[in-house]
């Protein structure tokens, strides 16, 4: 879906932020970017959508080079959520805002109309919420919701979760991921590996402008080499089967989730 | 965003000197400017200003000023050149006779308009704005508060381009034209991001004020600054520089 062929970026003429990045993220995944602060995954982000050109080096979409397609054009396959949500939030109440995504991207009337309502069930929104006196978690989800509303081949998220509780975090992740079950390509980025886990099937790394990994969810999490260079902690879950792991137990090669976990432990106690 | 108004850092002479010089001295520029109706008196404050990014260390940023300012100018001396019809004609567009004083007087307005603009943002560029506003506080006696609330309007200014150019980002992100090479069709959409750019600068900006409030900003006085400023042989050069120019346009 996305292709990266040896993209450098720079904000400024010396000095690039992004250094000759290659990669590619399939059709149907769910990808996270990771990495601290600073490491570039907006700028990549961004790269992506088209909303800043590469100095060097091609970004495909679909095979073809989005250097050559206007970024306004590609509002109808791709959507984005910014950092800021308040950046994206530009109208009065929430169905207008999301009727503004909708305008420019879904010609006909009646199929807006039912993607509207679906999105502001899923996200349990009000349409007459006027987006300015809410709090920040609720603006984070009406930005979301006007990213999502058009249900783009493509779906970028910097950071969705962040300020978010844990109910409404889960209720927008599930939400994604239903998406993302029905066809939509998900790149996201995100500081908390817990949902890293959880949602994503493929994970880059960066650090420092450049691409650390490239892999598997599963593969990369465990790989603590990879992630302390990028000043990065697994998930908790792994952290653990790495240190019965170290302590001599086997088994936890695998394992990934509470439940594994506790099948894992569940046999050790059946052993004894 | 680095760009206009923004403080330059460095150590070069022009940093160091009083920062009420620096502006006194970019006023004496503009009135000159004002005065003088010589093309001469105007091409050597162009030079000067030049210098002074040269001196300033931020050259670069000086003849970034000046394109943005030369697209202006390029509009001003088209509508100059056509207003004024006096004098002999030079050539004709159509009908329309273009005379020598039409383009001198065009000519004149854009030097002026960019000698004028120069210095004050170079200045700007080289002052630290709080060095500024202690100056006037301690030294001009101006209540901080007015100092203060100058300062971050100026300060602010970068802040709002930042938040335009993010806001049109995420407009274009969700297909609106922002990407056109049509500047009008460009201005036309730039008109209802008015609104959200208001509100969020006014809710910007009431966060600002509690955050100095519970900084003890009320708790300061005159003598609160820990830097002095103190007018040195340079700055009275600098000042004397900028009288005898006017001086000169004067004697003109
Ligand atoms: N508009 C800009 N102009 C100049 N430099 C920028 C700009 N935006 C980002 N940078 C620089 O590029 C680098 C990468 O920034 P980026 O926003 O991509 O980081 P990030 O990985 O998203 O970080 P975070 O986790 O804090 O969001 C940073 O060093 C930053 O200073
Ligand atoms: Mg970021």
């Amino acid at each position: 879906m996305i292709t990266f062929e040896q993209v450098s970026f720079g904000y400024i003429e010396e000095g690039s932020t992004l250094k000759d990045l290659s990669f590619t993220i399939e059709k149907g995944s769910i990808t996270a970017l990771i990495g601290a602060n600073g490491a570039g995954k907006t700028t990549l982000a961004k790269l992506i959508r088209g909303l800043i050109r590469p100095t060097s080096g091609r970004i495909l979409f679909n095979g073809k080079d989005i250097s050559r397609m206007k970024t306004s054009t590609l509002a109808a396959h791709m959507g984005y959520l910014f950092q800021n949500p308040d950046r994206q939030i530009c109208k009065n109440t929430v169905g207008e805002e999301l009727d503004f995504t909708l305008e420019k991207t879904v010609p006909e009337e009646a199929e807006r109309e039912r993607r509207k309502a679906e999105v502001l069930e899923a996200l349990q929104l009000d349409p007459e919420g006027e987006p300015f006196l809410l709090s920040r978690g609720e603006r984070q989800k009406i930005a979301l919701a006007s990213a999502l509303v058009h249900r783009p081949e493509l779906l970028i998220l910097d950071e969705p979760t962040t300020g978010l509780d844990y109910k409404e975090c889960t209720q927008i992740m599930e939400y994604v991921k239903i998406l993302n079950q029905q066809g939509v390509t998900v790149v996201m980025v995100c500081h908390d590996m817990e949902i890293v886990l959880d949602y994503s099937d493929h994970v880059i790394v960066m650090h420092d402008g450049r691409i650390t990994a490239d892999g598997l969810t599963r593969t990369i999490l465990r790989d603590a080499k990879v992630l302390a260079a990028s000043a990065l902690l697994p998930p908790q879950i792994i952290g653990l089967s790495a240190l019965l792991q170290a302590d001599g137990y086997t088994g936890f090669e695998e394992v990934c989730t509470v439940d594994e976990m506790t099948a894992c432990v569940e046999a050790y106690r059946r052993e004894a | 965003m680095k760009g206009l108004m923004n403080y330059f850092p460095g150590d070069t002479f022009l940093h160091r000197m009083d920062p009420r010089s620096k502006i006194l001295f970019s006023l004496l520029i503009c009135i000159a400017c004002f005065v003088t109706n010589d093309l001469y008196v105007l091409l050597g404050v162009f030079v000067l200003d030049l210098l002074i990014g040269v001196f300033g260390g931020i050259f670069k940023q000086a003849l970034k000023l000046l394109k943005g300012l030369l697209k202006i100018a390029v509009f001003l001396f088209i509508l100059q050149a056509l207003v004024v019809c006096t004098g002999e004609p030079a050539f004709y567009i159509g009908k329309l006779a273009i005379t020598w004083d039409g383009l001198k007087t065009a000519l004149l307005g854009v030097l002026r308009l960019i000698d004028i603009t120069l210095p004050l943002a170079l200045m700007i560029s080289l002052t630290r704005m709080s060095d500024l506003s202690n100056a006037m506080v301690s030294r001009w006696h101006v209540p901080y508060k007015y100092a203060f609330a100058v300062t971050s309007a100026i300060r602010f200014i970068p802040v709002f381009t930042t938040d335009l150019n993010g806001i049109m980002e995420a407009q274009t992100a969700r297909g609106v034209e922002f990407d056109t090479r049509n500047f009008f069709k460009k201005v036309g959409l730039i008109v209802p991001l008015c609104v959200p750019l208001l509100i969020s600068s006014v809710k910007k900006i009431e966060t600002a004020a509690m955050a100095v409030e519970l900084r003890g900003f009320n708790l300061r006085t005159k003598d609160s600054s820990s830097k002095v400023a103190k007018f040195r042989l340079p700055d009275y050069l600098l000042l004397l520089l900028g009288l005898g120019l006017i001086v000169l346009t004067v004697l003109l």
